[in-house]
Protein backbone atom coordinates (compact mmCIF):
# COMPACT_ATOMS: atom_id res chain seq x y z
CA UNK A 1 0.00 0.00 0.00
CA UNK A 2 2.66 2.33 0.89
CA UNK A 3 3.98 1.92 -2.16
CA UNK A 4 0.94 2.22 -4.65
CA UNK A 5 0.63 5.57 -2.54
CA UNK A 6 4.45 6.51 -2.42
CA UNK A 7 4.25 6.12 -6.96
CA UNK A 8 0.87 8.37 -6.57
CA UNK A 9 2.38 10.76 -5.61
CA UNK A 10 5.18 10.36 -7.86
CA UNK A 11 3.30 10.42 -10.88
CA UNK A 12 0.77 13.19 -10.04
CA UNK A 13 4.25 15.83 -9.40
CA UNK A 14 5.61 14.83 -13.03
CA UNK A 15 2.57 15.24 -14.34
CA UNK A 16 2.13 18.66 -12.87
CA UNK A 17 5.37 20.31 -13.93
CA UNK A 18 6.03 18.33 -16.95
CA UNK A 19 7.76 18.48 -20.28
CA UNK A 20 6.60 17.18 -23.67
CA UNK A 21 9.09 14.50 -23.75
CA UNK A 22 8.94 13.23 -19.49
CA UNK A 23 5.16 13.44 -19.83
CA UNK A 24 4.77 10.90 -23.07
CA UNK A 25 7.14 8.46 -21.03
CA UNK A 26 5.72 8.94 -17.58
CA UNK A 27 2.45 8.47 -19.80
CA UNK A 28 3.30 5.41 -20.66
CA UNK A 29 5.08 4.06 -17.31
CA UNK A 30 2.10 5.06 -15.37
CA UNK A 31 -0.08 3.06 -17.66
CA UNK A 32 1.58 -0.09 -17.40
CA UNK A 33 1.83 0.40 -13.80
CA UNK A 34 -1.24 -0.36 -12.65
CA UNK A 35 -1.74 -3.24 -15.13
CA UNK A 36 1.22 -5.28 -14.57
CA UNK A 37 2.83 -7.24 -11.42
CA UNK A 38 4.21 -5.44 -8.38
CA UNK A 39 7.62 -5.93 -9.81
CA UNK A 40 7.00 -3.35 -12.72
CA UNK A 41 5.38 -1.08 -10.04
CA UNK A 42 8.91 -0.63 -8.50
CA UNK A 43 11.04 -0.30 -11.77
CA UNK A 44 8.19 2.20 -12.23
CA UNK A 45 8.52 3.86 -9.07
CA UNK A 46 12.88 3.85 -9.72
CA UNK A 47 12.42 4.89 -13.26
CA UNK A 48 10.43 7.80 -12.07
CA UNK A 49 12.54 8.92 -9.34
CA UNK A 50 15.62 8.58 -11.62
CA UNK A 51 12.86 11.46 -14.04
CA UNK A 52 12.58 13.61 -10.70
CA UNK A 53 16.10 14.07 -10.02
CA UNK A 54 17.01 15.12 -13.51
CA UNK A 55 13.78 17.64 -13.77
CA UNK A 56 16.07 20.43 -13.30
CA UNK A 57 18.83 19.84 -15.61
CA UNK A 58 15.92 18.95 -18.25
CA UNK A 59 14.72 22.78 -17.56
CA UNK A 60 17.85 24.16 -18.10
CA UNK A 61 18.07 21.93 -21.12
CA UNK A 62 14.62 22.99 -22.40
CA UNK A 63 15.77 26.80 -21.90
CA UNK A 64 19.02 26.64 -23.75
CA UNK A 65 18.15 24.69 -26.86
CA UNK A 66 19.24 24.94 -29.54
CA UNK A 67 16.15 24.28 -32.81
CA UNK A 68 16.58 21.65 -34.63
CA UNK A 69 17.51 20.91 -38.19
CA UNK A 70 13.99 21.38 -40.17
CA UNK A 71 15.07 18.94 -42.73
CA UNK A 72 15.46 16.15 -39.99
CA UNK A 73 11.98 17.46 -38.51
CA UNK A 74 10.41 16.77 -41.58
CA UNK A 75 11.99 13.37 -42.06
CA UNK A 76 10.85 12.83 -38.67
CA UNK A 77 6.89 13.42 -39.45
CA UNK A 78 7.58 11.19 -42.97
CA UNK A 79 8.99 8.55 -40.28
CA UNK A 80 6.59 8.50 -37.72
CA UNK A 81 3.63 8.92 -40.80
CA UNK A 82 4.98 5.65 -42.61
CA UNK A 83 4.82 3.53 -38.88
CA UNK A 84 1.80 1.46 -37.97
CA UNK A 85 1.93 3.11 -34.45
CA UNK A 86 0.37 6.19 -32.81
CA UNK A 87 1.74 9.18 -35.42
CA UNK A 88 2.10 11.76 -32.44
CA UNK A 89 3.74 9.78 -30.11
CA UNK A 90 6.11 8.45 -32.23
CA UNK A 91 7.15 12.10 -33.75
CA UNK A 92 7.37 13.46 -30.09
CA UNK A 93 10.10 10.26 -29.34
CA UNK A 94 11.96 10.79 -32.35
CA UNK A 95 12.20 14.34 -31.70
CA UNK A 96 13.90 13.70 -28.42
CA UNK A 97 16.23 11.18 -29.46
CA UNK A 98 17.33 13.81 -32.04
CA UNK A 99 17.92 16.21 -29.32
CA UNK A 100 19.64 14.19 -27.31
CA UNK A 101 21.88 12.79 -30.38
CA UNK A 102 22.82 16.59 -31.43
CA UNK A 103 23.64 17.22 -27.74
CA UNK A 104 25.88 14.80 -27.45
CA UNK A 105 28.11 15.26 -30.79
CA UNK A 106 27.79 19.25 -29.31
CA UNK A 107 29.53 17.98 -26.04
CA UNK A 108 32.16 15.97 -28.31
CA UNK A 109 32.53 18.64 -30.91
CA UNK A 110 33.19 21.28 -27.35
CA UNK A 111 35.67 18.97 -25.10
CA UNK A 112 37.66 16.67 -27.35
CA UNK A 113 39.98 15.77 -24.76
CA UNK A 114 38.90 13.16 -22.82
CA UNK A 115 38.68 13.94 -19.17
CA UNK A 116 39.95 11.46 -17.00
CA UNK A 117 37.98 12.82 -13.96
CA UNK A 118 34.85 11.90 -15.95
CA UNK A 119 36.58 8.53 -16.33
CA UNK A 120 36.72 8.06 -12.82
CA UNK A 121 33.32 9.45 -12.30
CA UNK A 122 31.75 7.29 -14.64
CA UNK A 123 32.92 4.28 -12.62
CA UNK A 124 31.61 6.00 -9.79
CA UNK A 125 28.59 6.89 -11.12
CA UNK A 126 28.01 3.45 -12.76
CA UNK A 127 26.44 1.85 -9.64
CA UNK A 128 23.53 3.78 -10.15
CA UNK A 129 22.78 1.86 -13.42
CA UNK A 130 20.34 -1.03 -11.99
CA UNK A 131 18.31 1.91 -10.97
CA UNK A 132 18.26 3.37 -14.05
CA UNK A 133 18.09 0.27 -15.99
CA UNK A 134 14.26 0.55 -15.07
CA UNK A 135 13.92 3.75 -16.71
CA UNK A 136 15.85 2.41 -19.91
CA UNK A 137 13.86 -0.90 -20.26
CA UNK A 138 10.33 0.86 -19.88
CA UNK A 139 11.79 3.43 -22.32
CA UNK A 140 13.03 0.67 -24.95
CA UNK A 141 9.66 -1.24 -24.72
CA UNK A 142 8.15 2.42 -25.59
CA UNK A 143 10.47 3.00 -28.56
CA UNK A 144 11.60 0.03 -30.59
CA UNK A 145 12.51 2.96 -33.43
CA UNK A 146 16.51 1.58 -33.83
CA UNK A 147 16.57 1.44 -37.68
CA UNK A 148 14.99 4.88 -38.00
CA UNK A 149 17.35 6.60 -35.69
CA UNK A 150 20.49 4.96 -37.38
CA UNK A 151 19.09 6.20 -40.74
CA UNK A 152 18.64 9.60 -39.18
CA UNK A 153 21.82 9.36 -37.07
CA UNK A 154 24.27 8.28 -40.07
CA UNK A 155 23.42 11.74 -41.73
CA UNK A 156 25.13 13.76 -38.93
CA UNK A 157 27.43 11.47 -36.90
CA UNK A 158 30.85 10.38 -38.62
CA UNK A 159 32.82 12.16 -35.07
CA UNK A 160 34.11 8.67 -33.88
CA UNK A 161 34.84 8.69 -29.67
CA UNK A 162 38.51 7.82 -29.97
CA UNK A 163 39.94 5.59 -27.68
CA UNK A 164 41.77 6.45 -24.80
CA UNK A 165 45.62 7.19 -25.36
CA UNK A 166 48.09 5.05 -23.39
CA UNK A 167 49.46 7.74 -21.76
CA UNK A 168 45.43 8.32 -20.61
CA UNK A 169 45.22 4.53 -18.88
CA UNK A 170 48.55 4.61 -17.46
CA UNK A 171 47.39 8.15 -15.49
CA UNK A 172 43.83 6.04 -14.32
CA UNK A 173 45.81 2.93 -13.35
CA UNK A 174 47.94 5.54 -11.14
CA UNK A 175 45.18 6.97 -9.46
CA UNK A 176 43.61 3.89 -9.50
CA UNK A 177 46.96 2.43 -7.47
CA UNK A 178 47.03 5.30 -5.25
CA UNK A 179 43.39 5.82 -4.27
CA UNK A 180 42.95 1.87 -3.80
CA UNK A 181 42.51 1.28 -0.12
CA UNK A 182 43.10 -2.24 1.74
CA UNK A 183 40.38 -3.89 2.11
CA UNK A 184 37.93 -2.98 5.13
CA UNK A 185 36.11 -5.85 5.31
CA UNK A 186 35.92 -9.39 4.15
CA UNK A 187 33.01 -8.48 1.60
CA UNK A 188 35.87 -6.00 -0.08
CA UNK A 189 38.64 -8.66 0.24
CA UNK A 190 36.13 -10.84 -1.40
CA UNK A 191 35.74 -7.97 -4.81
CA UNK A 192 39.07 -7.13 -4.40
CA UNK A 193 39.53 -10.73 -4.97
CA UNK A 194 36.95 -11.25 -8.15
CA UNK A 195 38.37 -8.18 -9.71
CA UNK A 196 41.79 -10.00 -9.85
CA UNK A 197 40.85 -13.14 -11.09
CA UNK A 198 41.51 -14.70 -7.90
CA UNK A 199 37.31 -15.46 -6.70
CA UNK A 200 34.74 -17.03 -9.60
CA UNK A 201 32.18 -15.46 -10.03
CA UNK A 202 28.51 -16.53 -8.86
CA UNK A 203 26.49 -18.11 -9.89
CA UNK A 204 29.03 -20.13 -11.27
CA UNK A 205 28.95 -19.80 -15.32
CA UNK A 206 30.48 -23.45 -16.53
CA UNK A 207 31.24 -21.38 -20.06
CA UNK A 208 33.37 -18.67 -18.10
CA UNK A 209 36.44 -17.82 -20.38
CA UNK A 210 35.29 -19.77 -22.98
CA UNK A 211 33.78 -17.74 -25.99
CA UNK A 212 32.87 -20.49 -27.92
CA UNK A 213 30.05 -19.37 -30.57
CA UNK A 214 29.50 -21.95 -32.69
CA UNK A 215 26.29 -24.14 -33.34
CA UNK A 216 26.60 -28.06 -32.58
CA UNK A 217 26.49 -28.95 -35.92
CA UNK A 218 30.10 -27.35 -36.38
CA UNK A 219 31.37 -29.86 -34.11
CA UNK A 220 29.74 -32.55 -35.17
CA UNK A 221 29.65 -33.28 -39.12
CA UNK A 222 33.51 -32.52 -39.65
CA UNK A 223 33.18 -34.28 -43.23
CA UNK A 224 33.45 -31.04 -44.98
CA UNK A 225 37.04 -30.71 -43.83
CA UNK A 226 37.85 -34.14 -45.13
CA UNK A 227 37.32 -32.73 -48.88
CA UNK A 228 40.96 -32.96 -49.92
CA UNK A 229 41.67 -36.62 -48.67
CA UNK A 230 41.89 -39.31 -50.84
CA UNK A 231 38.24 -41.25 -50.92
CA UNK A 232 39.51 -44.82 -50.48
CA UNK A 233 42.17 -46.24 -48.25
CA UNK A 234 43.67 -46.55 -44.85
CA UNK A 235 44.13 -42.65 -44.87
CA UNK A 236 40.34 -42.16 -45.20
CA UNK A 237 39.64 -44.58 -42.74
CA UNK A 238 42.17 -43.18 -40.17
CA UNK A 239 40.64 -39.61 -40.61
CA UNK A 240 36.97 -41.11 -40.23
CA UNK A 241 38.40 -42.49 -36.59
CA UNK A 242 39.98 -38.81 -35.80
CA UNK A 243 37.08 -37.43 -37.44
CA UNK A 244 34.63 -39.13 -34.86
CA UNK A 245 36.63 -38.68 -31.92
CA UNK A 246 37.05 -35.19 -32.44
CA UNK A 247 33.02 -34.94 -32.47
CA UNK A 248 32.58 -36.62 -28.99
CA UNK A 249 35.33 -34.15 -27.75
CA UNK A 250 33.18 -31.42 -25.85
CA UNK A 251 36.58 -29.70 -24.96
CA UNK A 252 38.09 -28.41 -27.59
CA UNK A 253 37.05 -25.51 -29.81
CA UNK A 254 36.06 -25.95 -33.52
CA UNK A 255 39.09 -23.91 -34.41
CA UNK A 256 41.29 -26.69 -32.47
CA UNK A 257 39.32 -29.62 -34.48
CA UNK A 258 40.31 -27.69 -37.35
CA UNK A 259 43.37 -27.33 -36.96
CA UNK A 260 43.86 -30.77 -35.82
CA UNK A 261 42.97 -31.89 -39.45
CA UNK A 262 44.45 -29.32 -41.04
CA UNK A 263 47.86 -30.73 -39.28
CA UNK A 264 46.92 -33.95 -40.58
CA UNK A 265 46.54 -33.10 -44.00
CA UNK A 266 49.80 -31.24 -44.17
CA UNK A 267 51.81 -34.37 -42.64
CA UNK A 268 50.18 -36.55 -44.92
CA UNK A 269 50.93 -33.90 -47.97
CA UNK A 270 54.44 -34.47 -47.15
CA UNK A 271 54.52 -38.10 -46.60
CA UNK A 272 52.96 -38.33 -50.18
CA UNK A 273 56.17 -39.80 -51.83
CA UNK A 274 56.71 -42.32 -48.93
CA UNK A 275 53.62 -43.78 -49.45
CA UNK A 276 53.35 -43.78 -53.04
CA UNK A 277 56.50 -46.39 -52.84
CA UNK A 278 54.05 -48.67 -50.65
CA UNK B 1 76.65 -19.34 -19.91
CA UNK B 2 75.43 -18.97 -16.47
CA UNK B 3 74.75 -15.45 -16.22
CA UNK B 4 72.26 -15.77 -19.55
CA UNK B 5 70.99 -18.87 -17.25
CA UNK B 6 70.57 -16.79 -14.26
CA UNK B 7 68.89 -13.70 -16.67
CA UNK B 8 66.44 -16.38 -18.18
CA UNK B 9 65.74 -17.69 -14.64
CA UNK B 10 64.93 -13.86 -13.29
CA UNK B 11 63.04 -13.10 -16.12
CA UNK B 12 60.48 -16.03 -16.01
CA UNK B 13 60.44 -15.98 -12.12
CA UNK B 14 59.50 -12.58 -11.61
CA UNK B 15 55.79 -12.12 -11.90
CA UNK B 16 54.61 -8.72 -11.54
CA UNK B 17 50.55 -8.33 -10.55
CA UNK B 18 49.13 -5.00 -11.80
CA UNK B 19 47.46 -4.26 -8.37
CA UNK B 20 49.27 -3.71 -5.58
CA UNK B 21 49.87 -6.78 -3.86
CA UNK B 22 50.20 -7.08 0.19
CA UNK B 23 50.37 -10.65 0.33
CA UNK B 24 54.32 -12.54 0.53
CA UNK B 25 55.81 -11.75 -3.29
CA UNK B 26 58.74 -14.35 -4.35
CA UNK B 27 61.04 -13.45 -6.72
CA UNK B 28 62.99 -16.61 -7.49
CA UNK B 29 62.15 -20.10 -7.64
CA UNK B 30 63.16 -22.28 -4.66
CA UNK B 31 65.92 -24.03 -6.31
CA UNK B 32 67.22 -25.11 -10.02
CA UNK B 33 65.39 -28.50 -9.61
CA UNK B 34 62.47 -26.58 -9.76
CA UNK B 35 63.04 -24.03 -12.64
CA UNK B 36 64.52 -27.11 -14.84
CA UNK B 37 60.91 -28.70 -13.85
CA UNK B 38 59.10 -25.25 -14.41
CA UNK B 39 60.95 -25.65 -17.87
CA UNK B 40 59.84 -29.18 -18.95
CA UNK B 41 56.30 -28.12 -18.03
CA UNK B 42 56.55 -25.17 -20.85
CA UNK B 43 57.77 -27.31 -23.51
CA UNK B 44 55.32 -29.99 -22.57
CA UNK B 45 52.60 -27.76 -22.72
CA UNK B 46 54.06 -26.42 -25.90
CA UNK B 47 54.50 -29.54 -27.68
CA UNK B 48 51.25 -31.38 -26.22
CA UNK B 49 49.55 -31.26 -29.75
CA UNK B 50 52.15 -32.09 -31.90
CA UNK B 51 52.83 -35.16 -29.42
CA UNK B 52 49.27 -36.18 -29.40
CA UNK B 53 49.13 -36.08 -33.34
CA UNK B 54 51.94 -38.10 -33.69
CA UNK B 55 51.07 -40.55 -31.15
CA UNK B 56 48.05 -41.03 -32.69
CA UNK B 57 49.70 -42.17 -36.30
CA UNK B 58 52.01 -44.13 -34.29
CA UNK B 59 49.25 -46.58 -31.98
CA UNK B 60 47.42 -47.54 -35.01
CA UNK B 61 46.85 -50.41 -36.53
CA UNK B 62 45.18 -48.80 -39.62
CA UNK B 63 47.96 -47.05 -41.40
CA UNK B 64 50.96 -48.71 -43.04
CA UNK B 65 54.08 -49.54 -40.56
CA UNK B 66 56.44 -47.77 -42.55
CA UNK B 67 54.71 -44.31 -41.64
CA UNK B 68 54.11 -45.57 -37.84
CA UNK B 69 58.03 -45.68 -37.95
CA UNK B 70 58.74 -42.79 -39.63
CA UNK B 71 56.67 -41.09 -37.11
CA UNK B 72 58.76 -43.19 -34.81
CA UNK B 73 62.06 -40.83 -35.77
CA UNK B 74 59.79 -38.28 -35.83
CA UNK B 75 58.73 -38.01 -32.12
CA UNK B 76 62.11 -39.47 -30.97
CA UNK B 77 63.66 -36.35 -32.50
CA UNK B 78 61.46 -33.85 -30.30
CA UNK B 79 62.93 -32.23 -27.44
CA UNK B 80 63.39 -34.42 -24.43
CA UNK B 81 61.66 -31.91 -22.06
CA UNK B 82 58.53 -31.65 -24.03
CA UNK B 83 57.37 -35.61 -23.03
CA UNK B 84 55.62 -35.04 -20.24
CA UNK B 85 56.77 -38.15 -18.36
CA UNK B 86 59.72 -35.99 -17.41
CA UNK B 87 57.85 -33.79 -15.33
CA UNK B 88 57.40 -33.91 -11.57
CA UNK B 89 55.03 -32.80 -8.79
CA UNK B 90 57.29 -31.30 -6.74
CA UNK B 91 55.85 -29.41 -3.73
CA UNK B 92 55.08 -25.76 -4.43
CA UNK B 93 57.23 -24.45 -1.66
CA UNK B 94 60.05 -26.10 -0.49
CA UNK B 95 60.46 -28.39 -4.09
CA UNK B 96 60.17 -31.50 -2.54
CA UNK B 97 59.79 -34.27 -4.93
CA UNK B 98 58.27 -36.81 -2.68
CA UNK B 99 55.70 -36.74 -0.26
CA UNK B 100 53.39 -34.00 -2.33
CA UNK B 101 49.76 -34.13 -1.99
CA UNK B 102 48.22 -33.01 -5.34
CA UNK B 103 45.69 -31.28 -4.25
CA UNK B 104 47.57 -28.80 -2.40
CA UNK B 105 50.91 -28.81 -4.02
CA UNK B 106 52.37 -29.55 -1.28
CA UNK B 107 54.94 -31.37 0.59
CA UNK B 108 53.57 -32.80 3.69
CA UNK B 109 55.91 -30.99 6.23
CA UNK B 110 54.71 -27.64 4.67
CA UNK B 111 51.29 -28.84 4.93
CA UNK B 112 51.38 -30.08 8.48
CA UNK B 113 52.94 -26.59 9.03
CA UNK B 114 49.99 -24.38 7.97
CA UNK B 115 47.22 -27.01 9.19
CA UNK B 116 48.44 -26.89 12.93
CA UNK B 117 48.87 -23.14 12.38
CA UNK B 118 45.27 -23.24 11.17
CA UNK B 119 45.87 -21.67 7.59
CA UNK B 120 44.38 -24.31 5.74
CA UNK B 121 41.07 -23.80 4.99
CA UNK B 122 38.92 -26.98 5.72
CA UNK B 123 41.69 -28.87 7.44
CA UNK B 124 41.12 -29.73 11.05
CA UNK B 125 43.17 -32.87 12.58
CA UNK B 126 41.22 -35.91 12.20
CA UNK B 127 40.18 -37.80 15.47
CA UNK B 128 37.55 -40.25 15.26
Amino acid sequence: KLFSTSSMLSTENDKSAASKDSSTEVASKSQKGTAEAPKQKLLDIIGSMTVEVSYRKKLKQLKTRKPLNPELVEAVSAVASSLPLSKKQTESELLAQLRRHEETTDKQKKGGIINIRNVISEMAVKRQSPAQRGMRISSRISLKLDEDDQRIKSLQNFFLVSSPTIWDLEFAKEIAAVTAQPPRNGFEEMIQWTKEGILWEFPIDNEAGMEDDAEFHEHIFLEKHLKDFPKQGPIRHFMELVICGLSKNPYLSVKQKIEHIEWFQNYFEEKKELLQEI
Amino acid sequence: MAASMLDWALRAARQVLPSPCTRQVRSYYVDWRMLRDVKRRKLAYEYADERLRINAIRKNTILPKELQEVADKEIADLPRDSCPVRIRNRCVLTSRPRGVKRRWRLSRIVFRHFADHAQMSGVQRAMW
